[in-house]
């Protein structure tokens, strides 16, 4: 072996040995032609990346004319004599390489008169070998990164999307995960009756988009293109060339989950195609971007529902009573999903008098619904008759026990005597919080509660108290919602928050008492998990 | 639009998130880190100081937030040609449009995951064309060239 053919051995050697270093096509074109040149009469060493415009060289370089010439070589193996010949190449010879997946190559020597073509060949298929498996591991490398991102991007925007229940909150995060890191642009588009309407729009130059949309041309473009979707939901994916300009195409997937076609995602690609993710990444994002849309859109239906049936379980208006002022607030707990179990009521008695009830069926749901309607109506509809509130009350307790309902309540019941002086109140207390009462001018006071929860015990205890209110003076009956509503410290409203609340609320009508004090619990709560009723009645001024 | 990326940020590790990635995917670029919004002015006016091609601005920062660097620096149209990015964790969609009625250009999600966070900020400075207009060297310097 020769010191040349050693010295070519050894070259050779180092190329595979660095291989695994490389991590760009940059980095390989600084890797493998330079040592073509060591090639006996190799004057040039030209790269050429197929389908894109990238020329590498080492050697003499491949001027305007020069890249004609390499297109040429790379085409049909011939070029320009001439040009060859003014720069001294006599010979070129040249391979090409094909890289599954990735952009292939042609690399060529160019030799003067001097060289061995056929050894310069053989060199020249030596090097090709290493910068294919170069390719290949570059490819691979690039797969793994793209994949990492992508699952990365996934998780991201899950996290960000299930953190939120609202619809506008899920299709902002959407989009803004999106861009750039998958896309140049997002657009959401939301079904309604008039078909989809464009909902969020994220860009990485948001000005550009603000022109492209203002242009109605592109915007009906867009709209047709994501109504064509919404129509064939189980047709592929579209990509679409010429909707927007500048944009290289955008790519449509429709957002659908449990069978209900919310909207379309549409992305918009300005960057080159191996930095497009595949569509199946772009279909599975849309598809956790529905399933979140589409848990928005249940909580938000479920929520409606409650807060409907909730006001069926209460009295659709209050009776206007001579001399009282009669007040209420329901507040549903904001993570709510189901009917609770607060109910107030006011009836008028043939004979003037005044029974308020107020009450809290203990759980959630359906069965503490249907307690609930019932406690209301036999209580209402009992004391209207002219029944006493302790034999009203023991009445429902025998029917729960009657019943063999494990459910239980509690309730307040006041019956309020007006005199010209006044009121005379006469509290009924199984097992509720005591009332409020805010006195005209003065302090507000705490009444008195006891008893027992209505259906615990086959003989009720009622706590009894008679309370005098004068003029201007309001009581308040309420359910543990707004006393026990709890800040994130733990502490409750009603040791934290509620003495100022009603220092705050002195000589205030009961309108504003029930609305304002509902209101002052519900912001004091990290979170209002409990519903708040509460009922007040004011004796009028003088 | 210069090679130099002005980088406002006064997060240890976000400082350092950010040094790492720009590395990695814009070697040729060239960072400057202030840790605080109210450097930014006068890093901008001082005599004869290089304009940055484009600023990466975060938005909570104690003292000068990023919003109030953005309204300064685009209230003087000498600094009209720096892009400005609002790089920031905030999902406040009132802050995304408070920054594009001030003159930001991108606003962009600060992602946690470095991978991610390294992809969005290579996106970034590939979309205002950084790249191919700076980082490439002139023809000569090496010996395999574009």
């Amino acid at each position: 072996m020769t010191t040349e053919q050693r010295d070519w051995a050894a070259t050779i050697h180092r190329l595979w040995a660095s291989v695994a270093t490389i991590t760009s096509r940059e980095q390989l074109a600084d890797l493998v032609l330079p040592p073509l040149l060591e090639i006996p009469g190799a004057v040039g060493a030209w790269g050429l990346r197929h389908t894109t415009s990238v020329f590498r060289w080492a050697g003499l370089p491949p001027e305007s004319v020069g890249h004609l010439v390499a297109r040429a070589l790379e085409a049909t193996g011939e070029a320009d004599p001439d040009w060859l010949a003014a720069h001294g190449v006599h010979d070129v010879v040249v391979t090409r390489f094909d890289a599954p997946g990735d952009v292939g190559g042609t690399m060529m020597v160019l030799l003067d008169g001097t060289g061995d073509r056929d050894h310069a060949r053989t060199c020249l298929h030596q090097v090709a070998d290493v910068t294919r498996e170069a390719i290949r591991r570059l490819a691979a490398h690039r797969a793994e990164q793209g994949q990492q991102i992508r699952d990365a991007l996934l998780a991201e925007a899950s996290l960000q999307m299930d953190a939120v229940l609202d619809r506008t909150q899920t299709m902002g995060r959407v989009a803004r995960m999106a861009v750039p890191a998958i896309a140049e642009g997002c657009l959401v588009y939301l079904c309604d009756d008039k078909g989809p309407e464009l909902r969020s729009a994220v860009h990485i130059d948001m000005r550009r988009l603000a022109a492209l949309l203002a242009d109605d041309e592109v915007a009906a473009r867009l709209e047709t293109l994501a109504a064509e979707a919404v129509a064939a939901p189980d047709r592929r994916p579209a990509r679409a060339e010429g909707i927007v300009p500048g944009t290289r195409f955008v790519d449509v997937q429709v957002l659908r989950a449990r069978g209900r076609t919310s909207g379309v995602l549409i992305f918009m690609f300005e960057r080159n195609a191996g930095d497009v993710p595949p569509a199946q990444f772009l279909h599975d994002l849309a598809h956790r971007a529905a399933l979140a849309l589409d848990n928005g859109e249940l909580y938000e239906q479920r929520r409606r529902e409650v807060v409907a049936m909730q006001q069926h379980l209460l009295p659709r208006r209050l009776p206007v009573v001579d001399g009282l002022e009669v007040a209420a607030s329901y507040t549903v707990g904001d993570r709510v999903m189901e009917v609770g179990g607060d109910f107030y009521d006011v009836v008028v008695r043939a004979d003037g008098v005044v029974g308020a009830v107020i009450g809290d069926v203990c759980g959630r749901g359906v069965d503490a619904a249907a307690l609930t309607g019932m406690a209301r109506h036999t209580l209402g509809a009992l004391l209207q008759e002219g029944l006493s509130p302790a034999r009203a009350l023991g009445r429902l307790n025998a029917s729960l026990r009657r019943e063999g309902s494990w459910r239980f309540l509690t309730a307040g019941v006041a019956l309020l005597r007006t005199d010209p002086r006044g009121c005379t109140v006469q509290w009924m207390s199984c097992g509720h919080p005591p009332p409020l009462v805010l006195r005209r001018g003065a302090p507000a006071e705490t009444g008195r509660g006891g008893g027992t929860p209505i259906g615990v015990l086959p003989e009720l205890r009622v706590g009894r108290s008679r309370l005098r209110l004068g003029p201007g003076d309001t009581l308040v009956m309420y359910t543990d919602g707004l006393t026990e509503s709890r800040a994130p410290d733990g502490r409750m409203f009603q040791d934290a928050a509620l003495p100022q609340a009603l220092e705050r609320l002195r000589d205030a009508p009961p309108e504003t008492v029930v609305r304002q004090l509902s209101s002052a619990a519900s912001r004091f709560g990290v979170t209002t998990a409990d519903d708040i009723a509460v009922l007040a009645i004011g004796v009028a001024r003088d | 639009m210069t090679d130099l990326i002005l980088v406002v940020e006064d997060s240890a590790e976000d400082v350092e998130a950010i040094e790492r990635a720009i590395g990695r995917s814009h070697p040729g670029l060239r960072r400057e880190f202030l840790r605080s919004g109210a450097e930014v002015w006068p890093r901008l006016t001082a005599p004869g100081a290089a304009l940055p091609g484009l600023m990466l601005l975060d938005l909570n920062m104690p003292g000068e937030g990023g919003l109030a660097v953005l309204r300064q620096v685009r209230a003087d149209p000498a600094f009209d040609r720096i892009r400005i990015v609002v790089f920031t964790s905030s999902e406040d969609q009132a802050e995304a449009d408070a920054c594009y009625a001030a003159g930001a250009d991108s606003y962009i999600y600060k992602p946690m995951n470095f991978a991610l966070f390294q992809t969005v900020l290579s996106q970034t400075l590939d979309y205002w064309g950084n790249v191919a207009r700076i980082v490439v060297p002139p023809p000569g310097d090496s010996a395999a060239q574009t």
